[in-house]
């Protein structure tokens, strides 16, 4: 029902959810910051149908629907905020395709369609370097394998201008021991000393990277490639930092 | 030992003419027993050295001032805080926090405890958005904060119980669970990648399951003075760090939003003793 764009979310607001209420107490919550109507989305009709006692009826809604509302129509985010990549937050929160096919409640598991889906629009997303996969400088990739910097918004954002942002590798794995890692996704430890560093490995390494969802669809990691957060040099240096045995990841 | 002084600071005053005796429990002894029944969860175990400080707690100065602010008259109406009603009646605050956020009928809304707390100073004291008593959100020295710690403190030990009878309650509580497992923003997170299984770490930190409720209700119980930040921090807080880190806009304080997450929270945690104040790292 809710497509691209938070405009689809207040047409469904705007055309089936809008209830005049009559004042009545119990299902008036909303009401003074209802349906701030964006411009694109308010229906002349339903403007006209609905003016100034109209009310917005949280417990007519679905889960879904009220989720939808609460984040684009309620004024409870700064959609506005400018972010480092020049958009504002309504991008932010607003889902691709793979974001919505993987946000599963508890207990739902992916289903083979939509998994066969996320696989195939993260091979689609998948950019690789022109003269081949190679390995970069590791010193720098093990900088950029520990900063969790970059792209940080709301209430203390980050500014690109002072620094690079980093690939935040180590809130999720352990890489080197030197340093403390999460570990919400596997360690990797000795990465290039266990598996060598062919040609088919490289290119597992960077797909990962770049697009864990062409392995793995509805990982828990993110999009490092494809969502721009590492350009093309800075994998390379990851992944130096991962293969070469000089790192102290293979130490 | 502030929290001897807190104790005694009723008698001295004596005021005690809403509160009936105190049925709050000391965090510290709530946190042990939690510790025990989870076997010694790694998430609640994770900071030995914030355990031992637990009866030492900087935030019981914190809600002591809060003891104080609460019972002064203040505000262009130079009225106290002691008629505001929490939900469970004019001025009873034990095991108030313990049912929030919940439905209120004089707003038509459902508040937790810092919008409720606003909503009384506005409409018994006559404060406005402008006034440095509620613009300042943040920070022990604010008056929110304290006041918050002092009403918190008088859920310690109460099992969360946040009712769902009135259908707002319930549609908050809804959407808050869907927007825990929605996924958006430049790392593709929802709050669901960092807690939902049990012992994960990023990087250091021991991440809270909510799936465990015996450790969740210890993630939930605001305010806690995080000894990292050097200050008592609310709900409202958590939920910003939270979506700062996972790359979202900035929310705002009492939303309807940040209120649905509270809700969906605080109802994971039901049945499981509050520990207010709390100290996190
Ligand atoms: C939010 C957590 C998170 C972050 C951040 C993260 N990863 Fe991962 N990573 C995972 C998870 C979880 C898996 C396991 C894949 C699965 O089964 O879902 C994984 C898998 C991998 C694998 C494949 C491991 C194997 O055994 O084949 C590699 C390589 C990898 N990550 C590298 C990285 C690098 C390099 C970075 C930083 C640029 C990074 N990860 C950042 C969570 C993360
Ligand atoms: C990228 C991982 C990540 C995501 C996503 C995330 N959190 Fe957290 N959360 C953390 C970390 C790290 C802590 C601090 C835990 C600690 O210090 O032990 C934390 C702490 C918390 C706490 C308090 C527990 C404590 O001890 O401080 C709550 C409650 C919480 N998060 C709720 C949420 C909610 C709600 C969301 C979604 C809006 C969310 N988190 C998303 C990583 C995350």
């Amino acid at each position: 029902m809710f497509k691209k764009t938070s405009t689809a979310a207040a047409v469904a607001a705007a055309t089936s959810l809008l209830l005049i209420t009559g004042g009545c107490s119990a299902t008036n919550a909303g009401k003074t910051e209802a349906a701030k109507p964006a411009p694109a989305a308010a229906a002349p009709a339903a403007a006209a149908a609905a003016p100034k006692a109209k009310s917005v009826d949280y417990t007519a809604m679905s889960p879904k629907a009220l989720a939808e509302y609460l984040i684009f129509e309620s004024g409870s985010y700064e959609l506005d905020q400018p972010t480092q990549e020049g958009t504002t937050g309504r991008a932010r929160l607003t889902q691709d395709e793979i974001q919505k096919a993987c946000s599963l409640m508890k207990g739902e598991e992916v289903s083979d369609k939509a998994r066969e889906k996320v696989m195939a629009l993260a091979a689609a997303s998948i950019k690789y370097p022109e003269g081949g996969i190679k390995l970069g400088d590791w010193k720098k990739g093990r900088e950029l394998a520990w900063s969790g910097f970059g792209y940080r918004t709301a209430h203390n954002p980050d500014d690109h201008s002072s620094r690079e942002a980093g690939g935040n590798c180590y809130n999720c794995h352990q890489l080197a021991t030197d340093r403390t890692g999460g570990d919400i996704g596997p360690s990797l430890t000795g990465y290039g000393k266990n598996r060598g560093s062919s040609p088919d490995m490289l290119k597992y390494t960077y797909e990962v990277i770049y697009n864990p969802h062409v392995y793995f669809a509805c990982t828990n990691m993110p999009r490092m490639g494809a969502t721009g957060v590492l350009n093309q040099q800075q994998i390379a240096d990851i992944m130096a930092y991962l293969f070469d045995p000089a790192s102290p990841v293979n130490k | 030992m502030f929290k001897k002084a807190l104790r005694a600071l009723p008698i001295a005053l004596a005021v005690a003419a809403t509160a009936g005796p105190s049925m709050a429990e000391a965090p510290e002894d709530v946190l042990d027993a939690l510790i025990k029944k989870t076997n010694n969860s790694p998430y609640l175990t994770q900071s030995p050295q914030n355990i031992m400080m637990m009866p030492d707690n900087p935030a019981w100065l914190v809600a002591e001032a809060g003891e104080i602010l609460f019972k002064t008259p203040r505000g262009p109406k130079n009225a106290s805080l002691e008629k505001c009603d929490f939900g469970k009646g004019p001025g009873v605050l034990e095991g108030a926090h313990a049912e929030l956020p919940r439905y209120f009928a004089d707003t038509g809304k459902v508040m937790d405890l810092d919008t409720r707390l606003v909503h009384c100073m506005k409409t018994l004291q006559g404060f406005t958005n402008d006034d440095p008593a509620i613009k300042k959100k943040h920070g022990s020295d604010s008056d929110i904060m304290k006041l918050q710690t002092y009403i918190g403190s008088k859920s310690s030990g109460v099992p969360w119980n946040p009712p769902m009878n009135h259908p707002l309650e319930k549609a908050m509580r809804d959407a808050g669970e869907v927007m825990f497992y929605r996924r958006s923003g430049t790392m593709d997170f929802s709050c669901a990648t960092c807690h939902t299984q049990d012992g994960k770490r990023i990087r250091a930190s021991v991440l809270p399951n909510v799936y465990v409720p015996e450790e969740w209700t210890k993630a939930i119980s605001w305010p806690a003075h995080r000894t990292s930040h050097e200050h008592v921090r609310s709900s409202q807080h958590r939920v910003l760090e939270c979506l700062w880190q996972m790359r979202y806009p900035n929310i705002k304080n009492g939303s309807d939003a940040s209120i649905a997450l509270i809700s969906f929270w605080t109802d994971a945690a039901r049945g499981q003793p509050a520990v207010v104040p709390d100290l996190k790292r």
